[in-house]
């Protein structure tokens, strides 16, 4: 009986033991396997931008050649660990106010699941800052706007590094302005004055105060003029610049108010005047138009070609994208397309958002992304530059990109000069 | 004293002010109301030409005929459809003021629709400078100055010398009576409609080559008119006249003194005239 009971309580133990074993071996068959890397996964980028309003052709006129960029971009896409990922760019209408810039970054982020925004450069920065902040967004966007400055500047930005720390200034406008003025006194080193020229709105402004002491510092010759927003006619302007010496009038960007001034400084006699814009030339066709093919020629604005840069080393392959960008471009809108001054704005910042995430090692952690950011170094149509991390603003913005210039010459854009961009103030 | 070139500015200014207030006042004289669209129709005349001129390669001079014919047709039509029953009894000053006020912007979306938003530009039909030593002065702005004195002494001449004209005082001065004496009041208000709309055609037209061509253009042309006519006196043509060479000429010297301070400066002006003279220089004073 013993022997009985022993022998089957082994076999019992026995089955017991071979069962568990059994058991975590089909445990071990049925565990599902590690994620292979599938076909590529759509992350949803927004692009707030004013596609309505007077400020729309600025924001329509370069559409073909942001999703040119973005179809050259995902034939490769970007790899993450061993996970490749294409961007999908969503834009939406902001129409250059506060009110549609919040209802834009409210429509990508709810409806579009955008974690993310770039190309950005509408006169609504807080309005958009004040929604994508909350949501841990992150937003590059650019400098300069009254609002888009630090709070901490003389006059008064909005930008405040500790309630907005996913906002990348990742186009130095402001600084670009500086460095423009720069690029004209190198391409004239014999001007007399220059005439800078903006909005009243910006009058007083944390910008204007920091690019006036800035150029005082480097010793630049310039005077000022505001004009009120609407206004058509500049010859009263053009002729208090002209009497003050300036023989360079630059613009800040408004570019139908810089049109009215090439024309009418033509009509007033000055042809020696040169009228530059920190801008650049959105369609040769509309400038020789509006202005005029003679009152035309000389025209100075940004040039934004990547492979025209004299001091700027930019990746090859970098060109050769913003090259096939071009062409498709062109195709897409059926004919000659030769506007660049997009490539520091979608192209640029979708590259250092990408580069990031790579860094990173994730494309959903806004903090592990914005860490990747502050400090990173990057390789962008505009050459390749490290970031100033948290030194400048508090904001991770680029700097080192060109302030490259050009002129006009027989109707075609000709490359002037060429300033690097350093810090403000 | 500002130099040559601020008063040609102002001249030019003056031109496209007294023009459009011109046909403005001529509107409110028969119908009794301001014609708040009158910008947009200087809008829709530039846009005329500008295609007549690129798109068809009809010369300068005839296009703007052309604009002033289709916008003056299209100003009756507005009269036709919108004015005249607004003014008929049951409604009150308040409903025809909202409706020209609302084809504003029905005007400027149809045209950024039709035409882009877009700054057009067309060639200067008359390039050149014509260079005086001290000064400058563009031919382009030269033609408008010509334009302006020719549209004054051919409306001069309609209104004075012809049966047409004849109707349109007889119309203004005693409308019940000119009814009397067999004149189709109704039939007025629409000529003068499309008169008015008309001058503000070509005067958009005729500022095409020296200004860009979009659907805001007309805005600040309206208000700057607007504040002629209340210069000159409301109803007063010579008063149109008087008021937009005024403004026009204190505009581009104030704004060559004292840069973008100048506008703060032009109204305070304005409302200093109105404070002296409430019914503007040429208006009748208040019974």
């Amino acid at each position: 009986m013993i022997k009985w009971y022993k022998v089957s309580s082994l076999l019992v133990v026995v089955v017991m033991v071979l069962s568990l074993l059994a058991t975590a071996c089909a445990a071990e068959q049925q565990k599902p396997a590690p994620p292979q890397p599938t076909g590529p996964i759509t992350i949803n980028v927004g692009v707030p931008m004013p596609l309505s309003g007077t400020a729309a052709p600025w924001g329509q006129i370069p559409t073909p050649l942001r999703e040119g960029f973005i179809q050259v971009f995902n034939k490769d896409g970007f790899k993450v660990g061993d996970q490749t990922y294409n961007i999908k760019m969503v834009q939406v209408d902001d129409e250059n106010t506060p009110e549609g810039g919040s209802a834009a970054a409210k429509e990508l982020i709810e409806n579009d699941g955008c974690k993310f925004f770039v190309g950005h450069w509408s006169w609504n920065f807080s309005a958009i800052a004040a929604v994508t902040n909350p949501a841990k967004v992150i937003f590059l966007t650019r400098n300069g706007a009254p609002d888009a400055l630090p709070a901490s500047w003389a006059g008064g930005g909005a930008y405040d590094p500790k309630t907005m720390p996913y906002v990348v200034f990742g186009t130095p406008s402001q600084e670009e302005f500086l460095a423009d003025c720069f690029a004209l006194v190198d391409a004239f080193p014999n001007y007399k004055k220059i005439g800078l020229v903006d909005s009243s709105v910006s009058k007083g402004g944390p910008g204007w105060i920091a690019v006036q002491k800035a150029l005082d510092k480097q010793g630049v010759r310039w005077a000022s003029e505001w004009f009120t927003p609407g206004t058509t006619d500049f010859s009263p302007m053009l002729t208090r610049l002209h009497e003050e010496g300036c023989d360079i009038v630059f613009v800040a960007g408004w570019v139908g108010e810089y049109m009215a001034m090439l024309k009418q400084r033509w009509e007033l006699g000055y042809k020696d005047m040169h009228i530059a814009c920190s801008g650049p030339f959105v369609s040769m066709d509309i400038y020789q138009s509006v202005v005029g093919v003679d009152a035309f020629e000389g025209a100075i604005g940004s040039y934004e070609a990547p492979w025209a840069f004299k001091k700027t080393k930019v990746n090859p392959n970098i060109i050769a994208q913003c090259q096939e960008t071009l062409k498709i471009a062109a195709q897409t809108t059926g004919g000659p397309y030769d506007y660049t001054g997009e490539f520091p704005w979608v192209p640029a910042h979708v590259e250092i958002l990408t580069q990031a995430m790579q860094k990173a090692g994730s494309v959903s952690d806004p903090d592990a992304i914005m860490n990747a950011i502050r400090g990173g170094t990057f390789d962008t149509t505009a050459g390749k530059w490290t970031m100033s991390g948290a030194q400048t603003y508090g904001s991770p913005i680029v700097f080192g990109t060109p302030a490259s210039l050009c002129s006009i010459q027989n109707g075609k854009e000709v490359y002037l000069s060429e300033h690097p961009m350093e810090p403000l103030p | 004293m500002p130099p040559a070139g601020i008063w040609i500015d102002g001249l030019v200014q003056s031109c496209i002010y007294m023009t459009m207030a011109f046909g403005m006042v001529l509107v409110f004289s028969i119908l009794g109301i301001l014609n708040w669209t009158h910008g947009q129709f200087y809008m829709l005349g530039a846009f005329v030409v500008y295609y007549a001129v690129t798109a068809a390669g009809v010369p300068f001079p005839l296009s703007l005929l052309i604009s002033g014919v289709i916008v003056g047709a299209l100003g009756m039509v507005v009269e036709k459809l919108v004015i005249e029953r607004l003014t008929g009894p049951g409604y009150g000053l308040l409903a025809v003021t909202a409706a020209t006020m609302a084809l504003i912007f029905f005007f400027e979306g149809a045209a950024g629709m039709a035409f882009g938003l877009m700054a057009k530009g067309m060639a200067t039909t008359l390039p050149g400078v014509l260079d005086m030593g001290s000064f400058s002065i563009s031919y382009q702005k030269i033609a408008v100055i010509i334009f302006t004195l020719v549209i004054m002494v051919a409306m001069y001449i309609v209104l004075n010398r012809t049966k047409v004209g004849k109707a349109i005082r007889a119309t203004a001065q005693q409308p019940d009576a000119a009814s009397l004496y067999g004149v189709n009041v109704g039939w007025v208000s629409l000529i003068v409609m499309g008169i008015g709309c008309s001058l503000a055609a070509m005067a958009g037209g005729i500022m095409g080559p020296v200004q860009s061509v979009d659907p805001f253009m007309g805005r600040i042309p309206m208000i700057m008119s607007l504040l002629a006519i209340v210069i000159g006196g409301l109803g007063s043509l010579t008063g149109a006249i008087v008021g937009g060479i005024i403004l026009g000429l204190l505009n581009s010297v104030i704004a060559y003194k004292i840069s973008y301070f100048s506008e703060v400066a032009l109204f305070l002006l304005v409302i200093v005239i109105l404070l002296i003279r409430p019914q503007g220089l040429f208006g009748a004073a208040p019974k």
